[in-house]
């Protein structure tokens, strides 16, 4: 695929939003978006993450995976190089950057297991990007999905003081809101198609 | 295809292996923090290994901090408060605090790694929880189903406790039994005793503990117990004193007379001790020596069924007739209960009917 | 026909020193199965259900509570009296829940029939059919019991 890695890092950010158009990442989405400051916390951590295992599953995939003939063992191998990154990462941060790891270190946990970042590095395999495009795009989707939670954060925040009939409370006016977000967001869809 | 299959396991065990590594490599070099000291509550240090949470590492050494959720960060029961090394307040523990407690410094200690020493502080009556070794020192046979058992504690050790609380026994595997158990009894010796305690135990018909206790153990055998517990202890007013006990039920009550013996007191107190026959009285010498110690005590014990032979002069029937003789001011009267639940139910039902206050009435009724 | 896992664990909670010091099978050599098939099948002879009589027992055992010293005389002709020991016992069937150690004695003045039993057999017998293996010292023969209980 021919599309600069600058104008992919653009359009994961906005007209792919991995969340908002693949509804990818929903369940920290819901539960981490009663705060903003968590939210934003939880969003860096995302967009870290999603650079490092983009990369590393671009590698492992066109230098282990595509050799050894064993593409179709890509879903076992993703997983496990995500998690085990995360592990490390966590271990690191914990030691080296005691400041980071109160604000975001925590969250490391919880993103094993968010299939965004799964997500994306199988995005990435599918539309056979090369590796300067894969980066970009992992990191568009990071910020991507990290603008997704910060704008919930920031409505539920205003919707605490509203009235929202008791069945729609929490979870309900949280996909309701989404889904009004999304529709705005594929507005944007014909401006830079990468799909 | 057989060379295939084991091609493509192998590249994954390798793929996995080849991580595991990394990850175990990893934690020894970013996860060790060495030793760490945690100073508790300013009296004592304990070393941990460094890098485990904090209620981990406090009940590595026997202090038990309450957790419903085993250090999850669900049920915010492990509370404590951190006076210096906790690190800044984690997102995990902020819903659980209340701003006073946040203002204190009270942290959730299943969330908080010990990576450097640290200091904190835990309520007395957890802290004091620990497990105890001790010697068999003396075995009185009270009367035909109930001992009285003193334990004296290892060399330099001493034990914090409220008169009125009790201990768990740990028992060791003996004849058929090849499990250890534990058991509740109250202690029946005075606080002011640090290095040593008394049990007042009744057999149990099928009681592996009681069974243990009455036919197993003598003088000089090692035994281990944890402890104190119980929230049944004398509390300090002015008001009269009620105590009533069946059965074993003396023991806690004989642990806060004696209390009350070292630190003196002027209050009213009177004693009922409620018993079918002669032969069920205990300790009855020693209850008579204290009505001279102190300046308003009675010890009435109440037969319900005095044998003939018992040529009994003293109160008789079930101890709840005789209260409106002795209560004179039913809304400055503090009552003390220890025994069974149908003694319990009964004694408090009397006694609200005199007009004691129900959260005046405190009482251990058998666990 | 071979215990299953959750039997072996049953009987082992039965054994002498796990739940109480000489376990509740006694010496009965059938299997746990047959003690309770044979118990139902008597009591189908006696025309009385397992929970009938737990509730039976538990009658008896309310009635009781209060003269916790000399017991009482119920309706009658039942001379029943009940002394509670300190603790309380889980069910080896492993029922959540721990009953107490209250010991409940029965005499029918009627016949002359005395019986003993714990809170947790009349558990055992209302939920699970249990009167304990034969030689078990709390073990309840379903004849007897029922001429206590009711004649």
């Amino acid at each position: 695929m021919d599309i600069s890695a600058f104008l992919l890092f653009w359009a994961a950010v906005f007209t792919s939003n991995i969340l908002l158009t693949n509804f990818l990442g929903m369940c920290s989405y819901l539960s981490v978006s009663k705060e903003v400051e968590s939210s934003l916390g939880l969003g860096v951590a995302v967009t870290f993450v999603l650079v490092f295992t983009t990369a590393l599953n671009w590698l492992a995939h066109h230098y282990i995976l595509v050799p050894l003939n064993i593409v179709y063992l890509e879903y076992i191998v993703f997983i496990i190089v995500i998690a085990a990154f995360v592990q490390l990462l966590e271990l690191i941060v914990e030691r080296y950057a005691p400041a980071l790891y109160y604000t975001l270190g925590i969250f490391l946990p919880l993103i094993t297991v968010n299939c965004a970042i799964f997500g994306v590095s199988l995005f990435m395999v599918i539309r056979n990007y090369n590796f300067l495009q894969s980066i970009a795009f992992g990191a568009g989707s990071g910020l991507g999905w990290l603008l997704a939670i910060l704008m919930l954060a920031g409505i539920r925040a205003k919707l605490k003081e509203k009235l929202i009939p008791a069945g729609l409370q929490g979870v309900g006016i949280s996909l309701i809101v989404t889904g009004i977000m999304a529709l705005a967001f594929v507005g944007f869809s014909g401006v830079a198609p990468i799909q | 295809m057989l060379a295939t299959i084991f091609k493509d396991i192998g590249a994954l065990t390798a793929i996995s292996g080849l991580l595991a590594v990394v990850l175990v490599l990893a934690e020894r070099i970013f996860n060790n923090y060495g030793q760490c000291k945690i100073n508790i509550n300013g009296k004592r240090d304990i070393e941990v290994k460094g890098g485990n949470n904090l209620l981990a590492s406090l009940s590595d050494k026997q202090i038990y901090l309450p957790s419903a959720c085993g250090g999850r960060g669900s049920c915010g029961a492990c509370k404590c408060k951190v006076l210096e090394g906790g690190g800044p307040l984690l997102p995990t523990e902020k819903p659980f605090l209340s701003k006073a407690e946040l203002a204190a410094g009270v942290r959730l200690s299943c969330q908080i790694k010990v990576k450097s020493d640290i200091a904190v502080e835990i309520p007395d009556s957890i802290f004091n929880i620990r497990r105890f070794d001790a010697t068999i020192a003396e075995i009185i046979d009270y009367t035909h189903d109930t001992k009285g058992i003193t334990f004296v504690l290892e060399p330099g050790e001493s034990i914090d406790f409220k008169a009125g609380q009790y201990v768990q026994l740990l028992t060791e595997p003996y004849a058929k039994v090849r499990q250890r158990v534990s058991r509740a009894y109250s202690i029946s010796s005075k606080p002011e005793d640090k290095d040593r305690l008394q049990l007042i135990i009744r057999l149990v018909p099928e009681g592996i503990c009681t069974t243990w206790v009455h036919q197993y153990l003598k003088v000089g055998d090692k035994v281990s117990f944890t402890g104190p517990y119980g929230d049944f202890y004398l509390r300090d007013t002015d008001a009269d004193i009620l105590f009533v006990a069946g059965g074993s039920g003396k023991a806690p009550i004989k642990s806060i007379l004696e209390h009350l013996e070292v630190v003196g007191t002027q209050r009213k107190m009177t004693y009922f001790f409620g018993a079918r026959t002669l032969k069920d009285l205990y300790l009855t010498e020693e209850m008579r020596a204290l009505e001279k110690v102190f300046p308003d005590f009675h010890y009435e014990p109440v037969l319900s069924q005095p044998a003939p032979d018992d040529n009994w002069s003293g109160k008789t029937g079930y101890v709840m007739r005789h209260f409106p003789d002795v209560i004179r001011d039913p809304q400055n009267t503090e009552a003390y209960l220890c025994g069974s639940p149908g003694m319990i139910d009964a004694v408090i039902k009397a006694l609200t009917g005199l007009g004691v206050a129900k959260d005046k009435i405190y009482y251990d009724s058998f666990g | 026909m071979k215990p299953t896992a959750k039997e072996l664990k049953i009987i082992q909670r039965m054994q002498p020193g796990v739940i109480t010091l000489s376990g509740f099978l006694g010496s009965d050599t059938r299997a746990l199965n047959e003690v309770i098939a044979d118990d139902a099948a008597q009591l189908n002879r006696l025309g009385k259900t397992a929970e009938e009589i737990a509730a039976r027992m538990e009658y008896f055992t309310q009635k009781s509570w209060n003269s916790y010293l000399d017991g009482e005389l119920v309706d009658g002709k039942y001379q029943v009296k009940t002394d509670v020991y300190r603790g309380k016992l889980p069910c080896p069937f492993g029922h959540i829940g721990v009953y107490r150690k209250a010991l409940t004695t029965l005499t029918n003045t009627a016949n002359g029939l005395s019986v003993t039993w714990t809170s947790l057999n009349t558990h055992m017998i209302g939920s699970h059919g249990f009167f304990e293996g034969e030689g078990s010292p709390f073990h309840l023969d379903p004849q007897i019991l029922v001429r206590a209980l009711f004649e």
